[in-house]
């Protein structure tokens, strides 16, 4: 991937944008194929994003959590 | 240092300023009691709210006679109490205090309190503390919220089955606390801040159920609404139902009506309409960057296909003008030789009749003659001795040397067929 997006939204937006540039019909081949390309790469992002929230529930205890992010610098 | 009036004796000091202060203006105050103790006549607290406080004293006939619940008198409970300011002087062993003076004391009712939460609204409004939460950015897509509410409440219920119904399943980090009584504000206020300094939590939604203002009076706290308002991290107030307004919805990011709202102002994006989205985004792209090739492929193979088409049809147009062209010049070759043969007939039939008549024998035997000199000139005749004709490509007779030279190419007609024959200057001369 050639930069990593921001955030889910700015992916969102690019691609958005990608698909109006290539709906107008004006970007020549190789623009095209670089669009796709971007394309291709922000929606395995946003898939990998969501993904990232679609396995199962976790449920912390604020209390256990600062335990654990206290013990961490110790481990590392 | 100018000079002041006096020296007087405090006692009398003292006395005076009682009576000042028993002058004053009698009015209500209110407030939230804390630190209640009581002595065999009276009952001390302190009413206080986030701007200061004052020490109350009541004797305990008054405050029998106030009809309070049994244990309405207690810390954390808003109260109005009427009365005005007092000074006890003290007296030889008795240590002198201040206080206001309660005469009456009831508990505050919903239109104290709405009166109170007007005035802190009015307040944090004009401070501008409404709108620093709502200029935060929130994330579409969070992966990880942080949740303030009740361990037992149905708000933690009900905020899980709004999270299920958007297809989220991130982290959630709850920060259970209490949510109603003097120590709500407080616990509610560092629980929040505990959660925004994990730097994982990326929006915080603090919610509880219904109830009267009373109940929910912590979320109008307003050292917890000004720590919400300042927070970096995006807080989504689920307070109460639709028609209860607290203040921590003021100064919060959004403000929901109920914890399913909540889930779903804490995760904005409904993951699975967004999986249908980025599906269709996908097969756009495929088939945008397919069409494009092919398009591009097809113009360019009719491009390269396009000069072979046009050198064979000039190919096939050389063609039919050659075959149409060999074909008038047979045709014409055809048609000279039809013309001398019927020329030659009709020399022969004039021939014949003028040798009719009384002279015809000897004008038949001079047709024989002629007709042998006729036939002796037919190019055929020649032709059969070995001779050739030379003819140009439109079959006329080449009959000299500058003729042959000019036509350059020639075809030689023998008794038994044609051949072609370039003109070669230099052959001749050789």
């Amino acid at each position: 991937m050639s930069e990593k997006p921001e955030s889910y939204e700015a992916a969102v937006e690019r691609l958005e944008q990608i698909i109006d540039r290539l709906d107008s019909g004006q970007a020549g081949l190789r623009e095209t194929l670089e669009l796709c390309r971007e394309g291709r790469e922000l929606v395995t992002y946003c898939s990998a994003e969501l993904d990232a929230v679609s396995e199962s529930l976790q449920e912390l205890n604020l209390d256990e959590l600062a335990a654990r992010l206290e013990a961490e610098p110790r481990e590392g | 240092m100018q000079e002041l009036p006096g020296p007087f004796p405090v006692g009398r000091y003292a006395r005076k300023l009682q009576e000042e202060l028993r002058r004053r203006a009698r009015v209500r105050l209110v407030g939230e009691v804390t630190g209640v103790s009581r002595s065999k006549v009276q009952a001390y607290f302190e009413l206080r709210d986030a701007e200061g406080a004052v020490p109350c004293a009541i004797w305990l006939d008054d405050l029998e006679k106030a009809g309070l619940p049994e244990g309405g008198l207690r810390d954390g409970a808003e109260v109005v109490v009427g009365g005005g300011p007092d000074y006890y002087p003290g007296g030889g062993q008795a240590s002198p205090s201040f206080a206001f003076r309660a005469t009456q004391v009831r508990l505050a009712g919903e239109g104290d309190l709405l009166a109170r939460l007007a005035a802190l609204r009015k307040q944090l409004r004009a401070e501008g503390l409404f709108e620093l939460q709502k200029q935060l950015a929130r994330p579409l897509l969070p992966k990880t919220i942080g949740v303030v509410t009740a361990e037992g409440g149905a708000a933690r219920r009900d905020l899980l089955a709004g999270l299920a119904r958007r297809g989220w399943a991130g982290t959630v980090v709850w920060a259970f606390a209490p949510v109603q009584d003097r120590r709500a504000a407080p616990a509610i206020g560092s629980a929040i801040q505990d959660l925004a300094a994990v730097p994982a939590v990326e929006a915080i939604v603090v919610t509880r159920g219904g109830g009267s203002l009373a109940d929910l009076w912590a979320f109008c706290d307003e050292t917890l609404c000004r720590t919400v308002a300042m927070l970096r991290v995006p807080v989504i107030s689920a307070v109460g139902h639709e028609r209860d307004s607290t203040l921590i919805d003021d100064v919060a990011a959004v403000a929901c009506s109920t914890p399913t709202h909540a889930a779903e102002a804490a995760v904005p994006l409904d993951c699975r309409a967004a999986r249908g989205e980025l599906t269709r985004g996908a097969a756009a792209l495929q088939r945008v960057g397919q069409g494009a090739v092919d398009a591009r492929t097809r113009h360019l193979v009719s491009l390269a296909r396009g000069p072979a088409r046009a050198l064979r049809r000039e190919r096939a147009a050389l063609n039919q003008k050659t075959r149409e062209v060999r074909a008038a010049s047979e045709r014409g070759l055809a048609e000279r030789r039809a013309f001398q043969r019927r020329l030659a007939s009709v020399v022969l039939v004039r021939a014949a009749r003028r040798a009719a008549g009384p002279e015809a024998q000897a004008r038949r035997e001079a047709l024989r003659r002629a007709e042998v000199a006729f036939r002796a000139h037919e190019p055929e005749r020649t032709l059969e001795r070995g001779y050739a004709l030379a003819e140009d490509a439109a079959g006329e007779p080449v009959a000299t040397a500058a003729a042959a030279r000019a036509a350059g190419r020639v075809r030689l007609r023998f008794a038994d067929g044609r051949v072609g024959a370039r003109i070669d200057e230099d052959g001749s001369e050789g």
